[in-house]
Formats: structure tokens, C-alpha cells, sequence
């Protein structure tokens, strides 16, 4: 079978990609898949330490691509789940030092021997975003419900386009159910209507991210976290498990009332 | 029960502004027209309909409008005569 490869992108800094990339990664190695996940954010790397793997750092994807290592030396597993690796950045190079086809081509071959790809990208339309999604065949794009994040995300989903990237799903992350009742926050039908992509899944917004982050330990691995939840269901929707998309909002009265009444 | 009836009738909420606010900065954003020429396409607006009418140049409004699957182009403006014999020129 070949690979599933997703980069997982946004026009805006600090709206969750490296969360949604350690935690979809560790729901997909959960269910048994073999996973790859390669951070693209050269120069600031995060998502070994959102893994917990920090400390076992020798090799990175720039000593990968000047062939200073082979792929398999820079590959870290992961603590819990053996069929989960992450490739980390380096930290101290520039974004340039990867070229798009050197991505596409550590891409093919990493495809070739596991189940899913995923590619951490870095926030914008710079360089290091489009050596990011070079080797992908699929993207995610990760929003708040912020007006900055929304117009940001609609920036890249534009330049996704423009590259042919055309199989592109909307990631809602930190949604606060209680703000949205309240008028206070767009809902995930104004967000999807705005940005006009299909929709993948809700992440509501919660404390416990702080402390998963905290600890090293993706949110996947804690029972009953609702947000371990809303990922292992955009998991298992990338994984071609029909999901319904019963997004947090649905817990509402207007909801309840449809329900009720069969609107 | 008092806030609830404050929010009935609290203007508009904060997320219906975000959207309707979000719904304009997208819209030109993907458009990408710069405001100069905006001015080019106003200007040749003004100068075909000066051909049959007398127009307030003044007045002139262009602009967009989003619907739910289009964009339209909107141009408002005040005519002071039409001429005559337009259609036989």
C-alpha cells in the first residue's frame, strides 16, 4: 500500500500544527500504522519536545538531506508506540537548507515503506512552507476561530491551490463551545463557509493541551480527553473511517431541539 | 434571564461582526485588485456610460458584493440625462 503524505499547515504561528501533527501521528502508530513524522519547521524545531523525545537527538533532516546520516539514523522512535518515528529539524540552519525536491524526494521514500507521511510546516507563505509541502499529496490546514487565523489560513489555502495541492481539509482547533453559544466566537459553519474547504474535524479548545505539552505526552494517549478524542476522530477520518462530523457545537440546544424535531 | 434578554438585544454579536468583517477582507484578499486599478475600472465605467448619458461623475460608487456562490461587481451611479439619440450613434 502506498503512503498516506499530509503536510499539516497555517497561515498563522501558534495555532496548533505541532499538536495536530504529534497527535494524529500517535492515534494513526495507535491503530497499529507505521508513521512517519518529519518536522519541516527548520530552525525552530518543537515537535520533539510536543513528543517527548528531545533528549534522543543525534541526526536531523538537514544531516539527512546533506548526507551526513542515512534516513534511518535520524529517525527517533517514539517511547510508547513502536511504529512511530519523528525526523526532527535542525535548529541552528537557515529554512533554505532543504530544496523542494530534496523534500519530495525524502518524501517518495519514506512513503514507500510506511503507512502515513506527516509534515509539520512551518506558520506562512515563505520558503520553508513551500519546501514543507512539496513532497505532500494532501494538506490540513489548521485555523482558530480568530479573525487573523481565519484570513491567514485563507492566504495559504490560496497558495496550496496555486501549487496544485489540491486535496486540502479544514482543521478547527481551540473552539469554545460556550463562546459560540453565546454569539462570541464564529461557529464551525461561519469558519467552513468563509474558507469553502471541506471540513475534517474540531478540536475544542482546552487546559489540558498545557499540560500534555507540558509532560511530552500527546493528548491521544490520555483516556477521556476530550481533545485526544476530537484527534483520534480526524485520524481515523484520514484513515477512510466514515466519522460523522459531530462537531462540539452539535451538544448545543439548538441542536438537541433539531434532533428532536427531525430538522 | 436578564442576560439573555441583554443579549437579544445587544446590537449584534462579536462572532456575526468577525464574519461579516471576515466575509469583505477575504473577498478582496482573493481578488487581489489593487485600489489603483479599482480607479482604472471606475474611470472606463465612466467613460462608456458618458457616451450615452450624463452622469454624475461625482457619485460614481464601485465596489463588491459577496454572495453565496458569486461575486458581483456593483456600480452605483447618478444620472443626470440620457441622451437622445444614443442608440443611433
Amino acid at each position: 500500500m502506498a503512503a498516506q503524505t499530509l503536510v499539516v499547515t497555517s497561515g498563522k504561528g501558534g495555532v496548533g500544527k505541532t499538536t495536530t501533527v504529534a497527535n494524529l501521528g500517535t492515534a494513526l502508530a495507535k491503530k497499529g500504522y507505521k508513521v512517519v513524522l518529519i518536522d519541516a519547521d527548520i530552525g525552530l524545531r518543537n515537535l520533539d519536545v510536543v513528543m517527548g523525545l528531545e533528549n534522543r537527538i543525534v541526526y536531523n533532516l538537514v544531516d539527512i538531506v546533506e548526507g551526513k546520516c542515512r534516513i534511518e539514523q535520524a529517525m527517533i522512535r517514539d517511547r510508547k508506540l513502536k511504529t512511530l518515528h519523528i525526523i526532527p529539524a535542525a535548529q541552528t540552519r537557515d529554512k533554505d537548507a532543504v530544496s523542494p525536491e530534496q523534500m519530495k524526494a525524502l518524501c517518495e521514500q519514506l512513503a514507500a515503506e510506511n503507512d502515513y507521511v506527516i509534515i509539520d510546516s512551518p506558520a506562512g507563505i515563505e520558503r520553508g512552507f513551500k519546501n514543507a509541502m512539496a513532497g505532500a499529496q494532501k494538506a490540513l490546514v489548521v485555523t482558530t476561530p480568530e479573525v487573523s487565523a481565519i484570513r491567514d489560513a485563507d492566504r495559504v489555502i490560496g497558495l496550496l491551490e496555486a501549487h496544485l495541492l489540491k486535496d486540502i481539509h479544514l482543521i478547527i482547533n481551540r473552539l469554545n463551545v460556550k463562546m459560540v453559544k453565546k454569539g462570541d466566537m464564529m461557529s464551525t459553519a461561519d469558519i467552513v463557509s468563509l474558507l469553502s474547504i471541506p471540513l475534517i474535524g474540531v478540536v475544542p479548545e482546552s487546559s489540558e493541551v498545557v499540560v500534555s505539552t507540558n509532560r511530552g505526552v500527546p493528548l491521544v494517549h490520555e483516556r477521556g480527553s476530550r481533545v485526544g478524542q476530537a484527534f483520534e476522530k480526524i485520524a481515523a477520518r484520514l484513515n477512510g473511517e466514515n466519522i460523522p462530523l459531530d462537531d462540539e457545537e452539535e451538544n448545543g440546544f439548538l441542536s438537541r431541539f433539531k434532533r428532536i424535531f427531525g430538522g | 434571564m436578564l442576560k439573555t434578554i441583554q443579549n437579544f438585544f445587544r446590537q449584534r454579536s462579536s462572532a456575526d461582526t468577525a464574519k461579516q468583517r471576515l466575509g469583505v477582507v477575504l473577498m478582496h484578499d482573493r481578488l487581489d485588485i489593487s485600489p489603483q486599478l479599482m480607479e482604472a475600472i471606475k474611470n472606463d465605467i465612466i467613460d462608456v456610460l458618458s457616451r450615452y448619458m450624463e452622469i454624475d461623475r461625482g457619485t460614481i460608487k464601485v465596489d463588491f458584493e459577496k454572495g453565496k456562490d458569486y461575486t458581483a461587481l456593483i456600480s452605483n451611479v447618478h444620472i443626470k440625462r440620457v441622451y437622445r439619440n444614443a442608440a443611433a450613434m
